[in-house]
């Protein structure tokens, strides 16, 4: 359904060198406006080093991305895929070439959005200067509008490319699109023709007086230009929710929506009006409510929906997202010539990627199976972990798990956390017994010994 | 009466006659050769799709005087309805001449199709069973030479030739198994020793990769050239002439004994010894199915059987061949047929008697339409449809697409074979009668220029148009 078309434009680990190429000098066409002076010493490039639990063991990558500070106390915009919770050392290089540490404050990827601070105590040690950025309203902008794109692709500080606005409300959702985290289900995105180069990744899209329209996210792969940006207006919103409680809260009801182009007669509707629900995950509260793939959405809360095309969509599914989580979603459904009403009580939305651990005596790498997960892939419950990777040569390689596996007991126990998993880790480590694990393969359980 | 005594026991004389020149002969290859091959024939039938005839050929062993020929269980794909089957032929060994035969159908605990030849061919057959020996069969020997039989293809009639090697090991997988050094017979066909009685039951080729598995860890793959039209593997000779005679009274192979325990593991020796199961076996129930007789029985999910009928399971090397020994105990099985099985639930040992049943209609079995203006075959939304799905049996409603021919308006529509309807023009499906109703009615309207169908593939649901009757294209004059 969501082909990951869209690749993350900042490398995963090692540089590619880029060739440096001398253009000849020209004069200059105009006077940068004051404002993009500013915003360009508010640019800032972020080297992170973050933890990876493949394989079966404990290992460092190295990542690198673009940066924009929002705030004099330090605060800095970038992408969820340039820094994460998984980051251990994070490094800001600020327009002034000096280097500042810097902490996770807030990380969102469904909007691709992560807040970072400044280690403000060690600028104000070294005296160190910095501007910050001001918002513009991407509402406004309109196809063929003149922006820059400001960022560090590929480590070259403070890097200026110029392009249009392609199209100011470009519909992408990927499942596994950050870092495989699911992305854009309640956004759309601005395009834009402005040279987008790995290394880019969380820098700020502006207009010609240099304020901050959108946050350049990812690009075609091998294709010429086709850069997309998370609109400025998205991330004041997430920025809001990040800078209070470092993540945002939504709201879940489990519809899969679908647009309605050219099935309206089918469904004897009248055009712009209502959306398709292509499918209603499994045990979720809409599942619970009756609803089914193929029922018709006219309106939640009663204010009408429309998705007849799917850029309408993420508006549509941003409105259910915010309302409280437990509190009731009247949706109204088409039902043959008329329409009911049927009361949806909310829940938190999950990621279908849980949190991710190693067990290294074991050489078991895992990751919580979530209740989003467990629906996807049809599991009783949400009870387990996935083994994500395996190192050769440890027990739980030599006891026949693979990747894939779901470790549902250990030692007889159902496992419901990775805390209870650590414990009985930590005393296999102390004195290695045999320890019996369940695990799952697809529909077949089968056991297993994991032993020195 | 005493003519009729004197005549018993000079057939009987006759009879013992025959056994020792056949004996006093052992030396003799070609004469063995010469008599036996008479009981290794050559199958061709024809499988007939929606769009698609293909002749199938497979070796055959003739196992009675009635013209009962035993194919072994891989030669016909299982997932076939048998009403695709067709015209069934066999070749006597280098001989063009075809001859009819009928297909009887499979069967559940040999997992061998039987096929019955005409009449007429019957006195050109020899059983396999007159080279049987008397009493229980020898077992061959580690380095004991054996032979059997090779067909070439078809444009060369069959023609046999010999084939011979020497056994390198037997093994219980569960049923007692040789592998010689190299091909020793086709698939299907006998093994003899060198004093031409029967040793064994050539297996497919296929079977070799089995052993390959089991080498390695669980889940382990490898990739193996084999030769089809050749095997190095075979089954004794005692597991498979008590079966011979077990020809099914129906094509579909009714009945077949149901115990609803799905995903039988194997476990390893670290687990059975951390079970505390000493020297036997055990293994892991994945998934006991909805409204099985395991179900009603009380079995659960993650339940270890450990013995069956009072017998501790049997440790296998490699130990997972004690999946399919489960899945032959029950195969052995009529429905109605009480199967006593203990199983460790936690550290407890309980009984779980279960009572057989009938298999539920196996998705080969289900109802089946083709619609040929929309290029779309639907068949019946059986049990196992709904095992697949995760679905209780009787949340059970639509059809699935069985077959869409390609480029046709089904296809063109983005349905996929196993996609489920549940909803045709808006009405749901409830039954496999209804479906075939609506679709014919649409299919045969010529003011219809579409079917809209509701569509699960996967988890997603689609509304999918199938175009009908479409406009004549405008051509350039």
């Amino acid at each position: 359904m969501k082909p990951a078309i869209l690749n993350l434009i900042f490398p995963r680990s090692t540089l590619a060198l880029a060739a440096l190429v001398v253009a000849a000098g020209r004069p200059a066409q105009a006077a940068v406006s004051r404002g993009l002076n500013q915003l360009l010493d508010s640019v800032v490039c972020i080297d992170v080093r973050e933890v990876n639990f493949e394989e079966g063991s404990r290992r460092f990558e190295a990542s690198i991305g673009s940066g924009v500070v929002l705030s004099d106390d330090g605060l800095i915009l970038t992408n969820a895929h340039v820094a994460s919770p998984r980051a251990v050392e994070i490094n800001v290089t600020l327009a002034n070439l000096e280097h500042v540490g810097a902490k996770l404050v807030g990380w969102d990827h469904w909007t691709d959005l992560a807040l970072l601070r400044l280690d403000m105590d060690d600028v104000r040690r070294r005296g160190l200067r910095f501007s910050h950025a001001e918002f513009g309203d991407s509402n406004k902008l309109f196809p063929g509008e003149t922006v820059y794109a400001v960022g560090t692709p590929y480590g070259l500080k403070r890097t200026v490319t110029r392009g249009i606005i392609s199209n100011t409300s470009r519909y992408f959702e990927d499942d596994r699109g950050v870092d495989g985290f699911e992305t854009g289900a309640f956004n759309t995105w601005l395009q834009t023709d402005a040279a987008i180069n790995p290394g880019n990744s969380g820098g700020p899209l502006v207009t010609e007086d240099g304020r901050v329209v959108g946050i350049t996210s990812r690009a075609y792969l091998g294709a010429n230009n086709l850069g997309f940006a998370i609109p400025a207006n998205v991330a004041k919103t997430t920025i809001a929710g990040l800078v209070h409680e470092g993540s945002i809260t939504r709201s879940y009801i489990g519809i899969v929506p679908s647009p309605l182009q050219d099935l309206e007669k089918f469904y004897a509707l009248a055009l712009d009006t209502g959306m398709l629900i292509a499918s209603v995950d499994p045990g979720s509260p809409a599942a619970r409510a009756g609803l089914q793939g193929g029922d018709i959405l006219l309106a939640v809360n009663h204010r009408p929906v429309d998705a007849r095309f799917p850029e309408q969509l993420p508006a549509i599914q941003n409105f259910i997202a915010g309302q409280p989580v437990g509190s009731t979603v009247v949706l109204t459904l088409k039902d043959g010539p008329k329409e009911r009403d049927v009361p949806v009580v909310t829940e938190r939305l999950e990621s279908s990627m849980g949190e991710e651990t190693v067990f290294e005596a074991w050489g078991l790498s895992v990751r919580r199976v979530s209740r989003a997960y467990a629906r996807e892939n049809q599991l009783a419950d949400d009870t387990g972990v996935l083994v994500i990777g395996i190192r050769p040569g440890y027990p739980a390689e030599e006891a026949g798990l693979a990747a894939g596996d779901i470790i549902t007991r250990i030692n007889r126990q159902p496992v419901t956390s990775l805390e209870g998993i650590r414990k009985v880790e930590e005393a296999y480590a102390g004195k290695p017994e045999p320890t019996l694990v369940e695990a799952q393969r697809d529909r077949r359980v089968a056991l297993y010994i994991l032993k020195p | 009466m005493i003519f009729a005594r004197f005549h018993r026991g000079l057939r009987a004389a006759l009879l013992a006659a025959a056994v020792v020149s056949r004996l006093a002969a052992a030396a003799d290859l070609p004469t063995l050769w010469a008599e036996r091959v008479k009981c290794a024939v050559a199958v061709e039938y024809t499988v007939e799709t929606e769009n698609d005839r293909r002749s199938m050929f497979d070796y055959g062993t003739v196992v009675d005087d009635k013209g009962t020929i035993v194919l072994p269980a891989g030669s016909i794909e299982a997932s076939l309805p048998p009403g695709q089957l067709k015209d069934f032929k066999i070749f006597l060994p280098g001989d063009p001449t075809v001859w009819k035969a009928e297909y009887l159908g499979q069967d559940a605990f040999t997992g061998w199709h039987f096929v019955r030849a005409e009449e007429k061919v019957r006195s050109r057959l020899v059983p396999v069973t007159s080279f049987a020996a008397h009493g229980p069969s020898p077992v061959p020997r580690i380095g004991e030479e054996l032979w059997g039989v090779g067909f070439r293809t078809k444009d060369e009639d069959f023609l046999p030739y010999l084939l011979k090697s020497e056994l390198s090991i037997i093994q219980s997988l569960p049923d007692r198994t040789g592998t010689a050094l190299q091909e020793v017979s086709g698939p299907g066909l006998p093994v003899f020793n060198r004093d031409g009685i029967l040793v064994g039951l050539a297996l497919e080729s296929g079977e070799q990769q089995f052993q390959e598995y089991s080498q390695m860890n669980r889940g382990g793959e490898t990739i193996l050239l084999v030769d089809v039209e050749e095997s190095s593997i075979f089954q004794l000779a005692d597991e498979v002439l008590p079966y011979f005679n077990r020809i099914p009274s129906n094509v579909d192979g009714r009945p077949l004994a149901w115990l609803g325990a799905d995903g039988l593991e194997p476990m390893d020796r670290d687990v059975a010894n951390f079970l505390q199961l000493g020297a036997q076996s055990g293994a892991v129930v994945s998934e006991v199915l909805d409204g099985s007789p395991a179900a009603k029985a009380g079995m659960q999910g993650h339940d270890i059987i450990i013995a069956v009928d009072g017998r501790p399971l049997p440790r296998f090397r490699p130990d997972r061949v004690v999946s399919e020994f489960l899945e032959k105990e029950i195969s052995r099985h009529r429905p109605g047929d009480l199967m006593r099985l203990t199983v460790l639930r936690g550290a407890a040992h309980v009984e779980v008697t279960a009572r057989l049943e009938d298999a539920p209609r196996l998705i080969r079995e289900a109802r089946r339409q083709y619609f040929d203006g929309m290029g779309l075959t639907v068949r019946e939304f059986v049990y196992g449809d709904a095992v697949q799905r995760r679905l209780k049996s009787s949340e059970t409603s639509g059809v699935i697409v069985h077959f869409v021919k390609s480029s046709s308006p089904a296809a063109v529509a983005g349905l996929q074979p196993d996609d489920w309807i549940k909803e045709i023009d808006g009405v749901p499906i409830t039954s496999y009668d209804a479906a075939v109703d609506r679709l014919k009615a649409a299919s045969q309207d010529p003011l219809r220029t579409e079917c809209v169908l509701l569509v699960s593939h996967g988890g997603d649901t689609a509304v999918l148009r199938v175009k009908l009757n479409p406009e004549p294209a405008a051509v350039p004059k």
